[in-house]
Formats: C-alpha cells, structure tokens, sequence
C-alpha cells in the first residue's frame, strides 16, 4: 500500500529528532562550538524530547547516540551514554511528577539535570584518568542553559507542525 | 510525609524502571550497562580488543562518511573566504616578504647549528623505510581531547605511543590503535605531556598542552635562560619518542605580576594537517 503525501511527511517530522540525535553523534556536533562560547545541542535535544515526546526518542537510541559520541570524541566507551541516559531519566522523572506545563518550569528543571549530568559525566572521566577543561565546561552548561529557551521553541514549532498535518 | 514518600517511590518506578511508551529497553538496565561498559573499557583481554576495535572501525567509517557533506560545505567556504581575503593577504604577503628580508639568516650559521644540534642529541634525521604515511579522516574539533583520527592502524604495524609528524615536525602521539585506523593525541591537548630540549639553551622540560593552540614549557630550572626563539625538539629521554624531533619555537609571555610563561609557538599549524607520517621502526610501549 503507498503511502500517501500526508503520511511521509508525518514519518519525516516524528523521524526528524531520532535523525537529529544520531546526526549530531556521528557527526561529532554534540557540543556546538561558537567563537566566544559552546551549547550542548545533545543534552538539550534528548532533554526536551524524552520530557515531551518521549515515543520520538527511544532510551535504546539515546545508548547508541552515546556509544558514537564516545567513539568519535575519543572518551571512554560508556561515558557518554551514561551522562546522556541520566538526562533521559531526570527528563522522564520530570514527566511523570508534572501536571502543569510550562517553558519556565521546563527551563527551571533543566537546571538540575544540566547538574547531575555535569557531575557523573566529571566523574566518569576522572576515574578514566582524563583531564578536561573545567572552566571551559562550566561555560558550556551556563550556555546550553540559557540557549534552552530558544530550542524549545523551535522543537515546539516542529510539535505544532506535526499535529497540524496529523489533524488536516 | 509517608504518602510522599510513596509517591515519590512509585514516580522513580515509573521513570526507571517502566519501559515506557514505545520503549524497548528500560533506564535502569542501559545504565548499568553503561557503567559495565566504562569498567570493560579499562579491561585489557584480546576478545575485548577485537570487538571494541571493530565497533571503532565501523563508526568511524560511518562518521567520515556521514561528515562528507559538512566537510565539502565548510571547503566551499573556506575557499571563498580565501578569495574575498586575497586583497589583505597581499598586503599582509609584502610586508611578511619584506621582514623576512631583513631577517635572512647567513645559511653557514644554520649548517653549523645543524651539525651541532645533531651532535648534542645524538640522532640522525633521515627519512627512513620505516616512515608510513596515513591521512585524516575525522578531525572533529572536540572540547574534551585535541585529537584526529588517521586511516591506518595495527593493520600497518601502529602502535600504541608511537611519534606523529607532520614533514618532520613533532605532532603528537598515536593512543588508541584499531585495524584500519589509529587516533593521535595532539600535543596541544590537557592530556599531552612531552619531555623536551629546548636549544641552544640545553634546558630540559615538559612540554604540556592546554587545550589551545600554544602549549607551555614546565618544570624548567628555576634560574633558566630560555629565550624566545629558541627551539623546542622531543628529549628522547624516558626512550618514548626519538630524540631531536623539532616541535616549535619558544615565545616568552611575561604577566603582569613578574612571572613570565614559556609557551612554544608550534612548527605546524594543527588545523592545516590532512597527512602525517608515523616512524613505526622505534616501537614503543
């Protein structure tokens, strides 16, 4: 049976994060590099859509996300994988305990989960016997934080579109 | 308070535990198969070795592949970048053209200092059988290691440890081998320690990356007489890397406090590099 226009374009938009996620891992783009500052476009990604469209990312996809970032980065194999499945599981805990949904609450609850990320990825490297750029790694949290609001409006764009086309 | 902390049990069971909408795998088992995956990481066993070299092999292929695109893009841009700059970058050409003029070196010093340089470290820079060539296929600018990976590993004899150049220039080491590619520590990264010579003044030291494009020279005696422009070349000693393999020249940083910071300028631009040479005749461990 073919599909029909309406129903690839559906498959494009509910397939665009998972695409997303394993672009930015084999692309080696997790941590987006401006000139006078970073974003971790990963733990935003996988953050907004396990809180919200949890169906659109499975947790065996966000491993293997991890598993290539790991690889192409050169940590440990796992490090990355377990950092990125500890945001998914602060995001998923969010979900459940959550009635009311907000921007400022997202963003608000993003704070501890850039935190304990942060640390089980510090002590994953330091028990590997890597050093890293703490300084540099403190300004990439504050950005990816503050660069949240801004993603959460384009992928909120991206909810809105599919639900339109779903409803035409 | 006890219905709290029931609540609290069950939210914890339900995002741990449960598989979730359309979920295969739960949490909790791929994150303690992520920390068993970190702990094998430090295991050395050869099935251990074989698979993770494979699944290496593979991703990096994968990646270069997958890359292909945004690397032709950013050449595109570069390239016309170039273009709209061949205006100052004449000008700046004539002026460059005109210092070294000035500059010219008497060619009999420099064969003297050569000959002496060789004399004092006790090597011989010639272009061996042993040198292969390997190129870069993923150079992903990364805020955790300053490294690349090369399209050659145990596949032509590479090792673990072994000295990279580029021409000749010292550029980092080989750190982690796989069948058919290798990955370099940059000698630019926090991970990089490198005992050096510095010449003429003979001092020996560490040469120590920061993540930035210039690494600093430590644990020099407390009294040296390290001046700029002086060079930088690997000390042999310990028996890592060869002896009198040049690194760069030496600039002197002096802050405001008193102190001054030896930091050496690189001979080779580390961005620029798309092939480099491995002596796989010294083996190291």
């Amino acid at each position: 049976m073919a599909l029909s226009l309406k129903e690839i374009k559906l498959k494009i938009l509910n397939l665009t994060p998972l695409l997303l996620l394993l672009f930015i891992s084999l692309n080696g783009n997790s941590v987006v590099d401006f000139k006078f500052f970073s974003i971790n476009l990963h733990y935003i990604l996988i953050y907004y859509w396990v809180l919200k469209q949890p169906q659109a990312l499975g947790y065996g996809f966000i491993f293997l996300s991890g598993i290539i970032t790991d690889v192409i980065i050169g940590l440990p194999i796992g490090v990355s994988a377990l950092t990125l499945l500890v945001i998914a599981s602060v995001a998923t805990y969010i979900r459940v305990v959550t009635v009311r949904v907000s921007l400022f609450y997202d963003w608000m609850s993003f704070i501890p989960t850039l935190l304990l990320a942060n640390s089980i990825f510090f002590v994953a490297l330091y028990l590997s016997n890597y050093s890293i750029d703490y300084i540099y790694f403190f300004k990439n949290s504050i950005f990816t934080f503050i660069f949240y609001p801004i993603l959460w409006i384009i992928f909120r764009i991206l909810i809105n579109l599919t639900k339109q086309i779903s409803h035409a | 308070m006890d219905t709290s902390r029931e609540d609290f049990g069950i939210a914890i069971r339900s995002a741990f535990l449960k598989k979730g909408i359309q979920q295969r795998f739960s949490l909790l088992a791929l994150i303690i198969f992520s920390i068993i995956l970190i702990y094998a990481e430090t295991i050395e066993t050869k099935p251990l070795e074989y698979v993770r070299t494979f699944i290496k092999d593979v991703i990096y292929r994968s990646s270069a592949v997958i890359s292909s695109p945004s690397k032709g893009f950013s050449l595109i841009a570069s390239s016309v970048q170039s273009h709209l700059n061949v205006f100052n970058e004449n000008v700046k050409l004539k002026e460059e053209n005109a210092q070294l003029k000035e500059q010219v070196y008497d060619p009999d010093f420099l064969i003297f200092e050569n000959k002496q340089l060789r004399q004092l470290l006790d090597e011989q820079i010639e272009s061996s059988p042993n040198i292969i060539s390997a190129r870069i296929i993923l150079d992903k600018q990364s805020p955790y290691l300053n490294s690349f990976v090369i399209n050659s590993g145990s596949n032509r004899k590479i090792k673990n440890g072994m000295a990279v150049l580029h021409g000749k220039n010292f550029v980092g080491r080989i750190v982690d081998v796989n069948f058919f590619s290798s990955r370099v520590l940059l000698i630019t990264d926090l991970n990089s320690k490198i005992p050096v010579l510095v010449q003429p003044s003979g001092h020996q030291a560490i040469l120590s990356g920061h993540g930035m494009n210039e690494p600093t020279l430590e644990y020099l005696p407390k009294n040296h007489e390290v001046q700029t422009g002086e060079k930088v070349f690997t000390s042999g000693k310990e028996g890592i890397f060869e002896p009198g393999i040049p690194i760069g020249k030496v600039i002197i940083n002096h802050e405001e406090s008193g102190n001054a910071k030896v930091f050496v300028s690189l001979f080779s631009d580390m961005s620029q590099i798309m092939f480099v040479n491995i002596n796989i005749e010294n083996n190291s461990n």
